[in-house]
């Protein structure tokens, strides 16, 4: 049985076909088959994730789906900074292969399915939507800066968060940005002592934000992380 | 352990925008207003009466019937033509019944975000997003500022106000909730879920909440129920150990929870959902407007209690919707001024 409804299938592909411009490819890493089973007794969404993804490129012709695992492609965990033993991890990819640093740790699930069609309109386009004076602001940047932003699907709130991580990565060559879903990637949200979404952490802790913020406090905690860091 | 499950058979698939997964009852595409109306009180529900009576298609998004200023009290004797003593909520069962005699559509969601600026105006509950031509915001000024000692320091380290958000957080821990009103009530069942032990705190000896909704809660075995309760502190250093309270008539104590889930109210006007964005305000912090009860952003209109009137009666409120209601017409019908309307 599809995940997706017939119904919202035909939302879904109709808001593709008007929305989307450019190609986007969805890299999606998983485990080595090896060791498939295994992990999908310890995170049930697995399964769900690839799932997901193939009913989703299935909807337009300008979304492609490739699967990778650290068996057979470990070069490509490396080319895009995603750690062997994590999954599910999803990288969106422009026309081109343009990588904007875009990341899903875990699934793009509940209300974060509708920031994963969001991102995929604005990277198939090549720019966010964010306010011009916040994309000025960006360009300026010259100091890398690491999103992890922390939610749960179950969460009306994050969204907003993710979207901005994701557009500020969209604008910046120097940012990149993780969702990470915090039931699944449990030790980081424990790491990062989680215990309400969503939470934002800039470069490891220099700068955090608790809840859903408007665009211009964002990016007043990133240039604030960036001056910290150097 | 998150129930995805749920989400994914649900019928609202995965969490799509409204309208696309469901109709609601109203007429044609069920996404798409002329009007809506953020709030269920006499300024949201005055206004929704006189929209949908002019042929607008109108959409009264509300949280509570249980959670505004009228909604809680308990004797009215002074509202015109209705001979009393009557209740809030009766008299907005009332209100709300008229208004939809004339097709307006009444759903009783939280709004989680608008932006006033674009038009159509887009609104988000949790789990649909509606388009709307112009807005009235009749939320009301029960809003509040974190107030509890130690609730604005460890918010995020166990405070929470969003127990779908956070639930997860805290499996088998105990939590408290602390509040009187039908979203706490309901939070708190979600939390039992979750959580291995529910203190309910409530500084009264009752919730604003249907009777069904409150047996339930203070009947579930995971539930403490302390009421004639007051918070005096939320402990914990870097995050939540405990919440000290002060039953009537009985001493301090100290429950060990890890998480404290705020519900309760104030008197700021209730502007959240435009996550910052927000229209000009007064200097003492209401929504400016002008005679026609709009405020600085174009189609977006503020009614009732947000506009920090000094004299605050359910009637005045009434007639603030009415008001933006005409003004709303005359814009989306093209007129020049407001006609005399009887």
């Amino acid at each position: 049985m599809p995940l997706l409804s017939a119904k919202d299938r035909e939302y879904v592909r109709d808001f593709f076909n008007k929305e989307l411009q450019g190609k986007v490819e969805l890299v999606l890493f998983l485990p080595a088959k090896a060791e498939e089973a295994r992990a999908s007794r310890e995170n049930p969404y697995l399964p769900q994730m690839l799932e997901l993804m193939q009913e989703l490129t299935g909807l337009s012709p300008k979304l492609a789906l490739r699967v990778v695992r650290p068996d057979t492609d470990p070069e490509v965990f490396a080319l895009y900074g995603v750690p062997l033993g994590a999954y599910p991890v999803l990288a969106l990819l422009g026309e081109g292969g343009v990588d904007y640093g875009i990341r899903f740790y875990g699934i793009p699930a509940g209300y974060e399915f509708r920031t994963l069609m969001d991102d995929l309109v604005d990277v198939s386009r090549g720019h966010s939507r964010l306010k011009p004076e916040t994309i000025r602001q960006l360009a300026d940047l010259k100091t890398d800066l690491d999103f992890q932003v922390f939610v749960t699907p179950t969460c009306p709130y994050c969204p907003k968060a993710v979207r901005l991580a994701h557009q500020f990565a969209l604008e910046s060559p120097h940012i990149r940005a993780d969702m990470i879903e915090a039931t699944e990637f449990s030790e980081l949200a424990n790491q990062f002592n989680v215990y309400g979404v969503p939470k934002t952490v800039i470069n490891q802790g220099a700068q955090e934000i608790e809840g859903a913020v408007p665009e211009e406090m964002f990016l007043e905690a990133a240039l604030a992380a960036a001056a910290e860091t150097g | 352990m998150l129930e995805l499950g749920s989400l994914i058979e649900s019928n609202d698939g995965w969490r799509l925008p409204a309208g696309e997964a469901g109709g609601n009852g109203g007429d044609g595409d069920a996404t798409h207003y002329d009007v809506a109306v953020i709030g269920g009180g006499p300024a949201g529900l005055s206004a929704a009466l006189y929209t949908a009576r002019a042929g607008l298609r109108t959409i009264v998004l509300d949280k509570s019937p249980y959670a505004g200023a009228l909604g809680l009290t308990d004797k009215i004797e002074n509202y015109p033509g209705v001979p009393g003593p009557v209740r809030g909520v009766d008299l907005l069962k009332t209100m709300r019944d008229q208004a939809l005699s004339f097709g307006a559509v009444y759903i009783q969601e939280t709004v989680l975000s608008a932006d006033g600026r674009t038009t159509p105006k887009e609104i988000i509950t949790a789990s649909r997003t509606i388009r709307a031509e112009r807005l009235i915001v009749a939320t009301g000024s029960l809003g509040r500022v974190a107030s509890l000692p130690g609730e604005e320091r460890l918010l995020g380290r166990g405070v929470s106000y969003c127990a779908t958000c956070d639930g997860a957080f805290f499996t088998g821990q105990p939590v408290a909730v602390v509040g009187e009103n039908e979203e706490a009530v309901e939070e708190a069942l979600f939390l039992t879920r979750f959580a291995r032990k529910v203190h309910f705190i409530v500084k009264g000896h009752t919730v604003r909440a249907s009777a069904e909704l409150t047996a339930e809660l203070r009947e579930h075995p995971r539930v403490t129920w302390h009421e004639r309760t007051r918070v005096k502190e939320i402990l914990g250093d870097t995050r939540v150990e405990g919440i000290r309270i002060l039953p009537s008539g009985g001493s301090e104590e100290i429950l060990p929870v890890k998480g404290v889930f705020v519900y309760l109210q104030g008197n700021r006007p209730i502007l959240d959902f435009f996550q910052g964005d927000v229209p000009e305000l007064t200097p003492e912090g209401y929504v400016k407007v002008n005679e026609e009860m709009e405020t600085s952003f174009p189609g977006v209109f503020a009614v009732g209690d947000l506009t920090g009137k000094r004299v605050r009666q359910a009637v005045l409120a009434a007639a603030d919707g009415v008001l933006a209601a005409l003004a709303v017409e005359r814009q989306l019908r093209g007129r020049e001024k407001i006609r005399a309307a009887w």
